[in-house]
């Protein structure tokens, strides 16, 4: 164990310094005010409350409720009732469509999975997706066309469309980004009927920089498809490729092949990243460098200049002599090509550019890295086409503005005026789900048509990397919706058309069937380009380094939400509540500074007081630029570049719908059209201060060796370093096991034997566990109260720990930890109801109708994964609102919906196993299912494949192969309850050279 | 002096301790016998929006009962025939009759019938018909003998009690597999072998953990 363990591991500040606020809040099983029920009635009328609900219902409920079963008129073909389906469609994000599997209950979609056929997915998900069911049934979706606030029908949008939409009229359309090859077509038609139209493309985090960074070196614009499966080396300018961009679950799955080290036989790839957030991908490198966001340009530039890029011969800047910068272009040359150097979407275009000559001066450009035309792209610059559609459209230039989604009056950059543009232009039509703040800023002359969601209409598009993708609904539209090609085609036609038709016409009906099926058209992808590198453009690529300027002071710089994004996705109560993979925040935006910045403003860390006791709350800052001022709880994040001041955009909404109106602060008046990826400001402390639901510190195991790492070198020197750190005590009986006092489990011969491993070295901490299990297992959402009090209801959490230097770059390792399903587990031994048992398929299982809630289990549990339904959430959830029966459906039938009262957790998804016995059991006799034809839904979501599962008794199944492997490690072993669950440690791979 | 009580007196204790042990006895077979699935469930025999006969349907016709509950062997649902199933026939056989005017009307508009559910198993109970009928259980054994029955009433208590005496000792409930939907299948005097038979042949041990069922 000597080089192996020479970290202490620590998940805040506090825990850390151990001080007295720490050791209070540890020291309970429960946090204060968990189990209290402070809440406007106290335990003892409580009980009143229950009693006389009791008289009151007296002998009504000896009977069951009526229930009716309404069957089909007409049955339709393929449904079983009971039995779900499984459909192949698309989900469209930001210009990129991904393939996904959706699956239905009598016609009802309730889980989404990726799909393996689709090369984009790879059977992988990301939190956006797994949360889109939930997005379907959001109550809070506009539910009619508008005009002017007065509901319109269908018919009557047409009429005004066929009237007024004549040809020749001067029309402006504005869109979010799509690769619909059907908007393509129409786009066509579009020109031709409206000879003084254009078309602007806005997306307030898209991938333009990126192109026009390509468009300096090749000429063209181009886009970067990294091959991180083919990649040794990835260095990474600020791109945080492994969270929710629209290439995350691709780029996971690749990248994770390399990281799937099975024996000591096996090599691994290396990521370097540059960024001054702590982000996912960052939590995920072996060298992070930390600088502020606008000098990592200044970085990508002297890594040009040190891999001989073009243009930068006799380039230097203060960078250059960094030892890291040198070994880093020694490591990418090193590789012939076998590496790849990506940039965020947040980075400007000079970044890009000098990413592009690196890619070219280190070989990568078809090997590592290839570049592909889009042929949806414009050639014009459309971040500088917004601003001066805009001046445009106040100036009178157009009769009429169609948006395409897009919500620019909340994402806009301050200065650009998007309201006053929509009372000029008097005439406009703005397709959104809701009635968001662009629909709520429309002029009388305005249309709002409410949009379908994409499971309820017809659609298609290219994925990152081309795959002709078609988008395919489950559902007829909840709430009457368009979708954005009916629309576009009613104004360029000015008749309706249905999706289907429009789709069709656009792919042809040869192989609609399999295209169908498949979810895309086989083998269709983008042609990978020969990107050779334009004459002059090592001259135009040095212009722009050496016109880069970076900001003096405190920067202050805008990122995408992880979860919610722009805000698109606010309105999502999974999302809102999956804490944030570093901060571990819910429901909040924040400043995310060092402790060095923090400092700055009076701030020491670790604070005497801190958190999640209710009175307690963070100290904020007042951030000033662009004349505008906003205020922000201060949030220290270890590793976090100095003297910068991260904001996450997409909180502070007016107009989201009851989940996401008024969460958190809008950081968008901040953003100019001029900077709107980091700008200079004044930062004062305020006096202020706001509560902050952060669940960092919830469900501590106080210090126990938990995490397990080494380097690759260190493991390939002693590879049993995992087990080898714990002995468990006492004497062993025949089995090879240690005693136990209690009585063992027997498990008989017929049954299988679950058991679950979890690959440490390729989880990445994303959280789509998270919200697969709570997709899967009707898990309520219960607000940012509720949270605070440390009473979240994931049954699956990612744990994040922080190593290294609190001051300087600390490491960060995430841990998933479901319940162990221990066989001499602690929880069943004080359960005085027997509600919590064990099963003969080894699962520690959890029975809702004997459990009366003394949460004995949950104090004694060691992993503390036990949750408790401090009130009756599902009711609130289901029953309550203007249309509960819509939330409803989200439902999985298949699972119970708990009550008030009861414990719950981590099930192995109990009834996919108890389905894939039944059919097992029907078609072979055996009760053994085949090895990987169960998935639990956090196996099924996670995009590295990072979680095995399957039957311990099978001794080729892939769980057994782990649960050998050399690396493989128990949690609290020395407890002597023998989880299930297992852990394989993490494993890094430094540059030798930087030691 | 005149005794203050009356000699009746004398008894009252002891008609009090037989009166309060009575009292108590009675309360709790009150609710034993009240409260009790036997007493509460069997016999329930709701109206139903269109009087259909099982009687007639599937005891004089001699339907199978899968012609109707089609998905029995392949899902946890039996499932409740569409619309379509009984116009198979009904499009020919009393086409005009004024009883099956809802049918032709749920035919002609697309609605629903609504029917009302009989055996009503609490939502936190999974059952799933395809792992019983798949392994000899046939359908009279829970849901009696149907195809006598004008109205379709509850047989059994389908209490937890009830399902995990079957559980703990499957052998009288089972019987060859082609005889699932036979109704008046009766268990032959060698049932004890048949059912050994079965057990070995479909390898059935039934589960009696929680997780089975709860989840």
């Amino acid at each position: 164990m000597s080089t192996a363990q020479p970290n202490t591991y620590w998940r805040s500040l506090n825990e850390l310094s151990h001080n007295d606020e720490y050791k209070r809040f540890v020291d309970r099983e429960f946090q204060a005010n968990a189990t209290e029920l402070t809440d406007g009635y106290s335990r003892r009328n409580f009980l009143q409350i229950m009693g006389a609900s009791i008289a009151l219902a007296g002998f009504a409920a000896c009977r069951k409720p009526i229930q009716k079963i309404l069957p089909y008129s007409r049955q339709p073909e393929f449904v079983v009732a009971g039995n779900p389906l499984f459909y192949a469609t698309a989900i469209p994000f930001r210009g990129a469509v991904t393939g996904l599997v959706v699956q239905t209950h009598e016609g009802r979609p309730t889980k989404v999975e990726g799909n393996e056929l689709h090369p984009d997915s790879l059977g992988g998900t990301n939190v956006l997706q797994q949360a889109t069911i939930l997005d379907l049934y959001d109550p809070d979706r506009s539910r009619n066309i508008l005009l002017g606030g007065e509901s319109k029908t269908v018919a009557e949008f047409s009429a005004f469309c066929a009237e007024f939409f004549t040809s020749g009229k001067r029309v402006a359309f504005l869109s979010e980004a799509t690769s619909s090859q059907t908007v393509s077509r129409i786009r066509r038609s579009l020109s031709s009927r409206f000879a003084n139209s254009t078309w602007v493309t806005y997306e307030p985090f898209g991938e333009e920089n990126a192109l026009l960074g390509t468009q300096t070196v090749f000429g063209s614009k181009l886009r970067a498809i990294p091959q991180y499966d083919k990649a040794n080396v990835v260095v990474s300018f600020d791109n945080d490729f492994m969270s929710s961009g629209p290439d995350s679950v691709r780029a996971a799955k690749l990248f994770a092949k390399r990281k799937k080290v099975m024996s000591t036989q096996d090599d691994m790839n290396r990521l370097y990243v540059v960024e001054s957030n702590y982000s996912l991908t960052g939590s995920n490198a072996e060298h992070r460098v930390r600088v502020k966001s606008s000098e990592v340009a200044q970085v990508a530039f002297a890594l040009a200049a040190a891999v001989g890029a073009d243009g930068f011969s006799g380039y230097s800047n203060a960078h250059s002599s960094h030892d890291i910068l040198n070994q880093m272009a020694a490591d990418l040359r090193a590789q012939n090509g076998a590496a790849v150097v990506v940039a965020g979407d947040d980075q400007p275009v000079s970044v890009h550019a000098a990413v592009a000559a690196i890619n070219v001066a280190i070989g990568s450009v078809g090997n590592g890295v290839t570049y592909a035309a889009l042929p949806f792209t414009d050639s014009a610059n459309q971040n500088e086409a917004f601003t001066k559609l805009i001046s445009d459209l106040k100036a009178g230039s157009y009769d009429a503005l169609v948006m395409v989604g897009t919500n620019p009056v909340y994402t806009a950059p301050a200065d650009v005026d998007v309201k006053g543009a929509l009372s000029a232009v008097g005439t406009v039509v703005h397709l959104s789900t809701h009635v968001d703040e662009t629909s709520a800023a429309l002029p009388a002359t305005g249309w709002h048509v409410n949009r379908a969601h994409f499971l309820e209409a017809w659609g298609d598009g290219l994925s990152y990397t081309g795959a002709e993708s078609v988008i395919q609904p489950l559902i007829q539209p909840l709430f009457g919706g368009l979708s954005d090609i009916e629309v576009l085609n009613l104004i360029a036609t000015g008749t309706f058309t249905a999706g289907h038709d429009l789709v069709k016409t656009t792919w042809g009906t040869a192989d609609w069937r399999e295209v169908l099926h498949d979810g895309l058209r086989k083998g269709t992808s983008f042609r990978a380009e020969a990107a050779r590198t334009a004459s002059g453009a090592g001259q135009a690529v040095r212009s722009l380094a050496d016109g880069a300027a970076s900001v003096d002071g405190i920067e202050i710089v805008f990122k995408p939400d992880s979860k919610i994004y722009d805000g698109r996705f606010a309105n999502n109560g999974w999302l809102m509540e999956l804490p944030d993979p570093i901060t571990k925040i819910t429901w909040d935006n924040v400043a995310l500074m060092s402790p060095a910045t923090a400092g700055q403003f009076g701030v020491e860390y670790p604070r005497s007081s801190i958190l999640r006791a209710p009175a307690d709350e963070e100290p904020m800052v007042s951030i000033t630029s662009n004349g505008n001022t906003v205020e922000l709880a201060i949030w220290v994040v270890p590793g976090h570049a100095d003297d910068s001041i991260t904001v996450y955009t997409g909180y502070g909404r007016t107009h989201s719908g009851r989940v996401g109106s008024g969460q958190g602060v809008d950081v968008h008046p901040l953003r100019t059209s001029g900077s709107p990826l980091f700008t200079s400001g004044t930062v004062t402390k305020s006096s202020n201060t706001y509560s902050i639901a952060s669940t960092q510190d919830h469900h501590s195991m106080e210090g126990r060796p938990l995490i397990r790492e080494a380097t690759l070198v260190a493991y390939k020197a002693n590879p049993t370093f995992a087990p080898d750190l714990v002995k468990v005590p006492g004497p062993i009986d025949d089995n090879g096991q240690a005693i136990s006092l209690f009585n063992e489990q027997t498990f008989p011969e017929r049954e299988p034997q679950w058991g679950m491993t979890i690959d440490l070295n390729a989880c990445t901490g994303c959280g789509v566990c998270t919200i697969a299990c709570q997709a899967e297992n009707n898990i309520p959402v219960i607000g940012k109260n509720e949270v605070r009090r440390g009473r979240e209801m994931h049954w699956i959490r990612v744990d994040r720990y922080f190593s290294g230097d609190v001051n300087g770059n600390p490491q960060i390792v995430h841990q998933p930890i479901p319940c162990m399903h221990c066989e001499l587990a602690p929880c069943e031994q004080v359960c005085p109801v027997a509600a919590t048992t064990h099963s003969d398929d080894g699962l520690n299982q959890m029975t809702y109708n004997r459990c009366i809630g003394t949460r004995y289990c949950a104090n004694n549990c060691p992993f503390k994964v036990r949750r408790f339904n401090f009130f009756n959430y599902p009711k609130t959830f289901l029953t309550e609102g203007t249309d509960p029966e819509v939330v409803q459906m989200a439902m999985n039938p298949d699972v119970t919906v708990r009550f008030r009262g009861v414990i719950e957790k981590c099930t192995y998804c109990v009834q996919r196993l108890s389905r894939a016995k039944i059919e097992s059991k029907r078609e072979t006799n055996s009760v053994k299912p085949k090895d990987g034809s169960v998935k639990t839904a956090c196996q099924q979501a996670c995009p590295s494949d990072a979680i095995y599962f399957g039957d311990l008794t099978d001794s080729n199944s892939t769980v057994v192969q782990t649960k050998r492997n050399e690396r493989n490690y128990l949690l609290l072993e020395e407890l002597n309850i023998r989880p299930r669950t297992s852990y394989m440690a993490k494993l890094r791979n430094p540059n030798e050279a930087t030691a | 002096m005149a005794q203050l009580f009356p000699e009746w007196s004398n008894r009252v204790p002891r008609l009090l301790l037989v009166g309060s042990v009575l009292l108590i006895t009675s309360i709790v077979f009150f609710f034993w016998h009240f409260g009790s699935h036997e007493f509460l469930e069997v016999g329930y025999a709701p109206q139903q929006p269109i009087d259909y006969s099982h009687r007639l349907h599937a005891g004089e016709l001699g339907l199978d009962c899968r012609y109707c509950h089609a998905s029995v062997e392949v899902s946890a649902v039996a499932s409740i025939p569409s619309t379509q199933t009984c116009m198979n026939c009904h499009t020919q056989v009393l086409p005009e009759s004024d009883k099956l005017a809802l049918l032709r009307e749920s035919w002609t508009e697309g609605t629903a019938i609504e029917w009302v559910k009989v055996h009503d198993l609490p939502d936190y109970v999974q059952f799933n018909h395809s792992s019983h009928v798949n392994v000899g259980v046939g359908c009279s054994s829970c849901h009696g003998r149907v195809d006598r029955m004008e109205v379709v009433m509850q047989a059994e208590p389908m209490s937890m009690g009830w399902c995990l005496d079957c559980h703990n000792n499957p052998g009288p409930s089972l019987r060859p597999l082609d005889q699932v939907t036979n109704m008046s299948w009766v268990a032959p005097v060698n049932q004890f072998e048949l059912a050994a038979d079965i057990i070995s042949k479909k390898n059935i041990a039934p589960p009696i953990y929680c997780n089975a069922c709860h989840y």
